[in-house]
């Protein structure tokens, strides 16, 4: 149980990661390098 | 043609004069080869409006169907202008958000050329702006009389428009400054890496009013160019996480710096003592008196002690902590965010240890809390090492600023009085006297003297001047009293100029560089991504206590790969670079050409002026009977009554070589064939060869002294008294002294040197020749020049054309780099990428070499800086913990990542020992 927990948690981080940085609309790295 | 039907077309163009369906055709026809099909033109008669796809251009279209018989304008007006937005994924987030206001994204055409977004009509800019804004892409209202191209000026009407720069300077993505007097500079602190570069451009472009923006990482200064409120440029900084402050004198911003600077350093290693004294504390009570595992006997006081740990983090890292905030909640992150992420997790997860033990497993119960602050005490000292070095590199400016003279003793009403030098108005008279600097640039009205202009040109000997000649500011007067008329003060002052020069070069960028930020900008969010991995990893696979090794691999990763060093790595040698470049005279204006020098194989030198003096001088003196100076006495006589570039010349050397001119009566200028007049009664003759023997003088045994002058491109004058012929003298646009060996290094460096000339082909052969010249291109025209630069372009060399910055400008422009070449500070500065202060061909040589070494310097910088990163990651996660069973410590990967910083920054500054090759070396060398 821990270990699925665990493992969910490091994937919705991974996510969370990627929507904020490079998704999200005002990410001043993504917006810039999201599609080069 | 399904596809054609189902696309929107939107109107796109106002035209007048279409009535009929015929002329519809026609307007259909003409702008097929734009759309690509006759259908994807509408042609709206009653309002004379032509639709078409939202990607066609709308200039080029308009064009069309006016060339067409129906006069066309696009319907759409440049509405905003933007930034950052560098493709068409970019042009449809932009599009996209501005559909509410337009109704359908097609309705939006953006420009990403011109950095502009077209839009209909009747749009709410102000609202269209704030929608692109928040979409990532700071964008403001235009004008409509606003010029688009290439950047936008204020409306304004008392502005002065500058011509914009940064289609000369591609500054990352942002438009750079387009002019001195409509900037504000800001120091900037807390700006520490190249994402903080990125964070403050856009934070400043955001502002209303702001053109352009460029940070300056290596002297933490920004620069907003446009009609901006200071305050406001302060606010954005701040608000983005950063300290700011308005430079408001420039020249007392250095002093200010440097102060700030010490009074940094002093703070920063009091925080590193703090921090790493308590880290240790807690090394040395765990390892020795306690131990770092929690037990009952000592819980409570690792809890006091995570708290002591906590407040210390606070104080002393504080700065880290709101940055890495400040950072995301921009959606950004940046070295400060692995930074908190690293020593936070380290602290959390302790604390949480230390609260609740039970939850882990026995091996887990141990405590990392002085991993965070020796983590925070390692990186404030390696910080505050790395601007201790910074503040060397710039040592080039300093240099150039203490030239200036704080006072000047000014002639006022017959009165000698010691004025502050802001005081000296155009047209004061001036009094230096020996050993002093020169306040003003002026004009030399009484006395000589010798002038040591070394620290502005590279030229080690002083010069002499006297009555007549120009001085510049900043030099120095090595030998007698003079008076002199002030011309240029203020920061009008050759050196102001150069001062400013060198400071913007210093701050641009090199492509290499743009690349390196656009990396580090990724870099950060990956580098989490990686860390998060690892921690799964190490959970999953991992030996026991998992939680303890992944919390500490993750901790690791996150500290290693700290991208301080990137960010370092091109500014800090182009600070030096170009500083060394400026100390052998050449000023290079942007760090591009620094980087383009650098790959040159292919000189193109203008003959006159670049290798020759630029002027006739005597080169040869051969008398038939052997008296030299009888020779150049009689020909002084004959020639001071001419005003002929030739007479000049022999004038000059019969002065310098102390020949007295002889009377001469009768003096009469022969056009075509020379001067003559009379002496003791006997007709004194000097002049060409077909003249002389046409007068039946015999000048055979004169035959192999003229050949010789010949030979080396010089023009013969014959001397003859009576029918004797009494000697020949040489005159020829001499080859400057060094202009072989400089021609030598040159070839050494393995470039290849041409030579573009307007003279015949034999002169040119022999000036050629002489000079050691590969390649030579003869009777070309002036505006010819450029031509032929842009024809070795094209076939595959990178080209440094050589020449004066007036005359040769357009060939200075087509080359890769354009170097002018002047004598003294008489030259243009602003003409060329590199303007060579002192008028050897050497300073070429120099500049070339020592960009070279500066690219090489930022070679190695960014390779040690990628290296680091691209080992000390799988390091730091744990490659090596299934051979060797190592798993790298986090106060490791701190000491490590301060050192890269400091490696880079030390690096740079060896840069500055570097010393271009001369002649006596470089044949030392062979």
């Amino acid at each position: 149980m821990t270990t699925v927990l665990v493992n969910l948690a490091g994937l919705v981080l991974m996510g969370a990661i990627v929507w904020w940085f490079w998704l999200s609309e005002s990410g001043d790295a993504g917006t810039q390098h999201d599609h080069h | 043609m399904a596809e054609a039907e189902m696309e929107t077309l939107v109107p796109a163009l106002s035209i007048t004069g279409a009535s009929c369906q015929g002329c519809a055709k026609k307007i259909r026809a003409a702008l097929e080869p734009l759309t690509g099909s006759t259908d994807r033109v509408e042609v709206d008669l009653e309002n004379q409006t032509v639709a078409l796809p939202a990607d066609t251009d709308l200039a080029d279209a308009a064009q069309r169907v006016t060339d067409a018989g129906y006069p066309a304008e696009p319907l759409w007006q440049p509405a905003l202008s933007v930034s950052g937005a560098t493709c068409q994924g970019c042009a449809r987030k932009i599009r996209n958000a501005l559909e509410p206001l337009t109704g359908a994204p097609e309705r939006t055409h953006v420009d990403l050329e011109k950095q502009t977004i077209l839009l209909m009509p009747g749009i709410d800019r102000n609202d269209a702006a704030e929608r692109v804004t928040e979409a990532g892409y700071p964008a403001r209202p235009l004008n409509d009389e606003e010029p688009v191209e290439p950047e936008q000026p204020e409306q304004e009407t008392n502005r002065t428009h500058k011509t914009p720069e940064h289609d000369e300077t591609p500054e990352a993505d942002l438009p750079a400054p387009a002019s001195n007097d409509d900037q504000v500079q800001l120091s900037v602190t807390g700006a520490t890496c190249a994402s903080c570069v990125a964070t403050i451009e856009k934070a400043l472009m955001s502002v209303k009013g702001v053109t352009g923006a460029h940070m300056n990482l290596a002297d933490n200064t920004a620069t907003a160019t446009g009609d901006a409120d200071p305050d406001a440029l302060v606010q954005a900084v701040e608000s983005a996480g950063y300290g700011a402050s308005v430079i408001e004198d420039p020249d007392a911003a250095d002093e200010q710096k440097q102060a700030q600077d010490r009074k940094q350093y002093r703070d920063m290693m009091i925080k590193m003592a703090v921090s790493l004294g308590l880290g240790i504390g807690l090394m040395a009570y765990g390892m020795g008196f306690g131990s770092m595992m929690i037990s009952d006997a000592n819980q409570l006081t690792w809890i006091n002690l995570g708290i002591l740990t906590f407040a210390v983090m606070v104080v002393t890292g504080g700065h880290f902590y709101v940055g890495a905030a400040k950072a995301f909640r921009h959606h950004n992150a940046n070295m400060d965010t692995l930074i908190a992420l690293g020593t936070g997790t380290a602290w959390l997860y302790s604390m949480v240890v230390s609260l609740f033990p039970d939850v882990f497993p026995d091996m887990a119960r141990h405590v990392y809390f002085e991993a965070s602050a020796m983590i925070i005490g390692l990186i404030n000292l390696g910080q505050a090492l790395e601007l201790r070095a910074k503040g060397k590199t710039s040592e080039a400016v300093r240099r150039l600023l203490d030239l200036r003279a704080k006072t000047a003793r000014v002639i006022r009403d017959g009165e000698e009085q010691d004025i502050p030098v802001e005081q000296v108005r155009k047209g004061d008279q001036i009094r230096v006297r020996p050993g002093e600097k020169l306040p003003v640039d002026g004009i030399i009205v009484d006395g000589s003297t010798r002038i040591d202009e070394s620290m502005l040109t590279g030229e080690p000997m002083p010069v002499n001047k006297a009555s007549g000649d120009e001085v510049s500011a900043g030099t120095l007067n090595t030998h007698g009293s003079i008076v002199y008329e002030a011309t240029r003060v203020g920061s009008e002052t050759a050196l102001a100029q150069i001062i400013r020069l060198v400071k913007k070069a210093q701050g641009s960028k090199p492509a290499i560089g743009r690349l390196a930020d656009r990396i580090s900008a990724v870099f950060v969010p990956s580098v989490m991504l990686i860390a998060v991995v690892t921690a799964l990893a190490w959970f999953n696979f991992g030996p026991d206590p998992r939680v303890v090794h992944m919390m500490v691999a993750a901790t690791t990763v996150l500290i290693i790969a700290c991208p301080c060093a990137l960010g370092l790595a091109t500014p800090m040698s182009v600070i030096v670079g170009v500083g060394k470049a400026a100390e052998y005279g050449a000023l290079i204006r942007q760090g591009d050409a620094l980087q383009t020098a650098g790959k040159l194989d292919l000189v193109i030198l203008d003959k006159t002026g670049t290798i020759t003096e630029g002027h006739p001088a005597v080169t040869h003196v051969h008398a038939a009977e052997g008296d030299q100076a009888e020779l150049l006495a009689l020909a002084a006589g004959l020639e001071q009554h001419s005003e002929h570039p030739l007479a000049e010349a022999i004038l000059e050397r019969a002065k310098s070589d102390g020949a007295a001119k002889r009377s001469v009566t009768g003096f009469e200028a022969l056009n075509g064939k020379g001067v003559q007049g009379e002496l003791d009664g006997e007709p004194l003759r000097l002049g060409n060869r077909r003249w002389l023997e046409g007068v039946g003088i015999d000048l055979s045994d004169l035959d192999s002294a003229a050949r010789t002058i010949t030979d080396e491109a010089g023009t013969p004058l014959f001397l003859s008294r009576g029918n004797r012929a009494l000697g020949v003298i040489g005159v020829a646009d001499a080859i400057k002294q060094d202009s072989e060996a400089a021609i030598r290094r040159l070839h050494d460096a393995g470039i290849r040197v041409m030579m573009v000339t307007g003279d015949v082909q034999a002169t040119a052969e022999a000036i050629a020749r002489k000079a050691g010249i590969d390649d030579i291109r003869a009777e070309v025209l002036p505006e010819d020049k450029a031509a032929i630069v842009e024809e070795m372009r094209r076939k595959g060399h990178t080209v440094a054309m050589v020449g004066d910055g007036i005359n040769d400008a357009p060939a200075l422009a087509a080359a890769d780099v354009g170097f002018a070449i002047g004598t003294g500070t008489d030259v243009a500065i602003e003409s060329a990428a590199i303007t060579l202060m002192r008028g050897s061909l050497h300073g070429v040589a120099d500049a070339i070499q020592i960009s070279r070494a500066t690219v090489r310097n930022i070679h190695q910088n960014l390779f040690g800086a990628f290296i680091y990163n691209t080992l000390g990651i799988p390091i730091a996660a744990g490659v090596l913990y299934p051979v060797w069973g190592v798993l790298m410590s986090p106060i490791l990967a701190g000491a490590a990542m301060s050192l890269s910083s400091v490696t880079v920054v030390t690096n740079a500054n060896r840069l500055r020992l570097f010393k271009p090759r001369h002649e006596s070396e470089t044949q030392e060398g062979n």
